[in-house]
């Protein structure tokens, strides 16, 4: 028989079999890579919005939206990664963070995955400072590599600390 | 903390501060019993309340405040000068008791055996009645603790204290005296329940002393701020709709109900974060009160438009500058009794705390009868200070001389005393005033009084801001910063705007004026984006010229669009420490604009600040100086003659039809909305016209004193710059003339204008009967 327990950080644990620990990651797009996020950490997803630019502001930050009666600053996964920014519209990933939340910009909002925690790997040690600091490890699932990116570490407040 | 603490502080707060104002009151009506049982409540709701909360320290204090009360409230003593400085030496301990609360949630250590013992012997001063009912009273409050959470058991009786049938209800803290019945309904009530729900009821139902605030709530700033919030985000869903709708013809009648809808929601939101400025106001009578006697003066507090409203915080910060105001006027303003009498003026002086609205502004005045400011002191006294060279103080006028009180390390107090002289004190009004977007004026005449005005703005959530264009997007700028705006088509781009090494300059009526130009500031080094000069002078520039923290700049954009009521959004942290914006804001059209700050943008740019900007420059070139010095005149002409009018004094120039005027007796006066305006025609331009009503002619609207006149004229010439003359031989300052355009040109006397008729009676009846006998 089988029984599916949620508990409070969203992990299932199946307790079929040896226990392997099935999390939920959203999976979204930046350049050629996929990239999760564990969905307990997103409050929303907007789609197809065109961030307003803030002069002088921290190379990372990819402007400001609107989101709910408050004004979002979002972070730039492409900027943050060195990739060439390109204009036009994003698709926001509303997160929380420990400073409150904050938007992060993607090329494209796909699918949720299942993973499985065994399938985990942290950081390879030949990956660059900036990455490292920015990953939590990478999922090896059949179509490709799932790369995590930690919520609290695109927090703007400690990437602007970061920077300073 | 507990939520029963919690109520009960505020409670007590509220109940004290009740207290602190009907004490001052009492001083004046020593035998008005309504005011000593709203004392008397104050400080028996706290004792009641303390009793199960289990604040000893705060319930014997009380205690003997109660005893104290009860006399006088029951006429067995009458409050005094001594009394009264007791009682509030009470309130201020208990206050200090409260603070201590709310910051440990324990009353302290402290020794209050001395206060509640001169608290005991001002109740003997009239031995033998006094005592016998100090028992009584005692008496009575020792059967109310006997019996602490459940007091009302005791309202019923005491058929001797008839007229104070609530004394004892604890749990009905603020019930009247005059409401038996509902004290009655109430008692059973709470005695039915079980003992240990009686503490919380003292938080819930209160029984208020007026019908109005029965109908009242107390609700959580957090939740109006949140409500403010989603108010702000309906208005922009509103505005989308409207756009969205503006085809539909069915649907535009329901948008517009929606538009209505959401207009008085909005206004409603608003209303109710606002608070009276009594709410400040109330503080002073008890500053004054001790400031005066610690300082030895007479003063009498005059208080106007107290139920004039502003935003909760938006009262809060100006709850500080307008106390060191206060002092000011006392220890600075009004002068003792002796040297007042010696002056001819009563000795008391008058102390005038005034609040109104002027469209969406507040502006509270404070003002005195006092010494005024003089001007040479200020010189001197700046001069002394090292704020301001001698050559240039020398020559700077009046009102200039003034604003020096603002800068921060100017005092003029002789002596250094606790209440103000530390240099401290103008400028932080000036600061803080500014920092929620208000302005501070200050008027002053020597030997008649000083008048300091503070301009608020209703409120900081939606404030009027100006939309500039610049970098191919929004930002919105605050009106209240803004002082004019400068359009600069593109022919006159290469020679309007001046280079002196790379730094750009206008000329703006003849003086220089900094300019910023946005694009720049905001990407610096990335010439692809800011345009190049020969790129701006194909197109259209402004310049608003700001004022921000006494520095003049103007700030070149792109375009301008339509001022907008705009919602203030917070940044985040790391957007906010780019120093550059006060917040973000949403635009009717769904885009996103930052709200640039002008202070910020003139740190910067490196703007100085005016005084010394102008201490600089007058080193540099001291003889421009006269040019700079000189004041501004409206150059008007009246069948050929030129003259002048102070520009500083203008309000607005109208073009009307002679039909316009009318007259009442001779006086030829123009109803402008609803307001009568005398027009002076020394120029006999009313004359000339011959009765024609087709004839166009200029009327320049102009302040003087606390009136308005009108100056009938043909044409409006230009403004300019007039220098004073001097006779020769005698350096005397020649009055009534100035040199404008190298021409000497006599300046309109506004004071000279009559007064109407019924301008000092202003009797509605003698207006009538001036009108009748009109129509010339």
């Amino acid at each position: 028989m089988t029984t599916n327990t949620r508990t409070a950080t969203g992990l299932t644990l199946r307790k079929d079999g040896p226990s392997t620990v099935i999390l939920e990651m959203c999976s979204v797009r930046v350049g050629q890579t996929l990239f999760g996020i564990p969905i307990t950490h997103i409050l929303e997803i907007v789609g197809g919005t065109i961030p307003q630019a803030v002069p002088l502001a921290p190379d990372f930050v990819g402007g400001l939206v609107h989101y709910r009666g408050d004004v979002l600053t979002t972070v730039s996964l492409r900027q943050l990664l060195g990739l060439p920014v390109i204009g036009g519209k994003y698709d926001i990933l509303v997160l929380e963070s420990a400073s409150g939340s904050f938007g992060l910009l993607v090329d494209s909002v796909g699918e949720v995955l299942t993973v499985s925690a065994s399938d985990h790997e942290p950081n390879p040690s030949i990956l660059d400072e900036r990455r490292r600091t920015l990953f939590a490890g990478a999922y090896k699932l059949k179509q490709g590599l799932l790369v995590m990116l930690d919520p609290e570490r695109l927090d703007p407040v400690r990437l602007g600390a970061a920077a300073a | 903390m507990d939520e029963l603490t919690r109520e009960f502080l505020i409670e007590s707060q509220e109940g004290l501060d009740r207290m602190e104002r009907c004490l001052t009151d009492l001083e004046e009506r020593p035998h008005d019993t309504e005011l000593l049982g709203e004392i008397f409540r104050s400080v028996h709701t706290i004792k009641g309340t303390t009793g199960f909360l289990g604040f000893k320290r705060l319930e014997r204090l009380a205690h003997a405040g109660e005893n104290l009360l009860g006399l006088l409230r029951d006429g067995k003593l009458s409050a005094n000068q001594v009394i009264i400085t007791g009682l509030l030496h009470l309130m201020d301990a208990l206050r200090g008791i409260l603070k201590t609360i709310e910051a440990d949630s324990n009353e302290g250590e402290g020794e209050d055996a001395e206060l509640i013992g001169r608290l005991h012997d001002l109740q003997h001063p009239e031995a033998a009645v006094a005592s016998l009912n100090a028992k009584a009273a005692v008496g009575n409050s020792a059967q109310a603790k006997a019996a602490p959470p459940a007091p009302p058991m005791v309202h019923q009786t005491r058929p001797s204290l008839p007229a104070i049938p609530d004394a004892e209800t604890a749990p009905a803290p603020k019930a009247p005296a005059n409401r038996p019945a509902q004290i009655e309904a109430k008692g059973p009530a709470i005695e039915s329940k079980p003992l240990a729900d009686a503490p919380a009821d003292p938080g819930k139902p209160k029984v208020m002393t007026t019908a109005a605030s029965d109908s009242t709530l107390r609700v959580d700033v957090m939740l109006l701020n949140r409500m403010m919030n989603l108010v702000g985000e309906l208005v922009l869903t509103r505005n989308q709709i409207l756009q969205a709708t503006s085809l539909d013809p069915n649907l535009t009648l329901l948008s517009r109900r929606l538009d209505m809808v959401t207009a008085d929601l909005r206004e409603s939101v608003m209303k109710a974060r606002m608070q009276p400025v009594s709410n400040v106001f109330s503080k002073f009578p008890r500053i004054i009160r001790d400031l005066s006697q610690a300082l030895n003066r007479k003063v009498r507090l005059v208080m106007e438009g107290q139920e004039t409203e502003l935003d909760k915080s938006l009262l809060e910060a100006i709850k500080d500058p307008l106390t060191h105001a206060v002092r000011n006027s006392l220890d600075h303003g009004i002068e003792p009794p002796d040297v007042r009498i010696a002056a001819g003026k009563d000795p008391e002086g008058t102390l005038k705390l005034r609040a109104y609205q002027e469209s969406s502004h507040v502006i509270i005045e404070v003002s005195d009868d006092g010494a005024g400011i003089r001007v040479e002191r200020v010189r001197a006294k700046a001069i002394e200070r090292g704020l301001i060279a001698a050559e240039r103080a020398a020559q700077m006028a009046e009102r200039e001389l003034l604003q020096l009180i603002f800068l921060p390390g100017f005092s003029t107090a002789e002596a250094v005393t606790n209440v103000s002289g530390r240099g401290v004190g103008m400028d932080v009004v000036r600061t803080n005033v500014e920092k929620i977007g208000g302005k501070v004026e200050i008027d002053s005449r020597p030997g008649k009084g000083t008048t300091l005005r503070l301009r608020i703005p209703l409120t900081l959530a939606i404030i009027p801001a100006l939309i500039v264009r610049s970098l191919n997007q929004s930002f919105a700028l605050p009106q209240g910063a803004l002082s004019e705006l400068v359009h600069i088509p593109p022919e006159r781009v290469s020679t309007a705007i001046e280079y002196m090494e790379g730094t750009p300059l206008y000329r703006l009526r003849g003086q220089l004026l900094p300019l910023i130009f946005l694009d720049r500031l905001l990407s610096p080094g990335s010439a692809s984006t800011s345009l190049t000069s020969e790129a701006r002078a194909e197109r259209d520039n402004f310049i608003a010229v700001l004022d921000a923290d006494g520095r003049r700049f103007g700030l070149v954009v792109d375009g301008l669009a339509d001022p907008e009521e705009i919602v203030v959004k917070p940044l985040s942290g790391v957007l906010k420490s780019i120093g550059l914006y006060s917040g973000a804001t949403v635009l009717g059209s769904g885009d996103l604009a930052l709200i640039l700050d002008p202070g910020s943008i003139a740190s910067r740019a490196g703007v100085a600040m005016r005084a010394q900007e102008e201490e600089q420059a007058g080193i540099v070139q001291e003889e421009a100086e006269t040019d700079v010095m000189a004041s501004r005149y409206l150059l008007v002409e009246a069948l050929e003659r030129r003259a002048a009018v102070p520009l500083g004094d203008v309000l607005r120039i109208e073009r009307i039809p002679l039909s316009r005027i009318e007259y009442i007796g001779y006086r030829p006066v123009l109803n402008f909305e609803g307001q009568l305006l005398p027009v002076e025609d020394s120029g006999g331009v009313l004359a000339a016209a011959g009765g024609n009503p087709e004839a166009q002619l200029t009327v320049v609207v102009c302040r003087e004193g606390n009136r308005h006149v009108g100056i009938a004229v043909s044409h409006v010439l230009d403004v300019a710059a007039g220098s004073e003359l001097f006779e020769a031989g005698s350096q005397h300052h020649a009055s009534g003339v100035t040199l404008l355009k190298d021409h000497v040109t006599g300046i309109v006397d506004l004071a000279a204008v009559p007064p109407l008729p019924f301008g000092s009676h202003g009797e509605a009846s003698q207006l009538n009967e001036w009108t009748t006998e009109t129509v010339a």
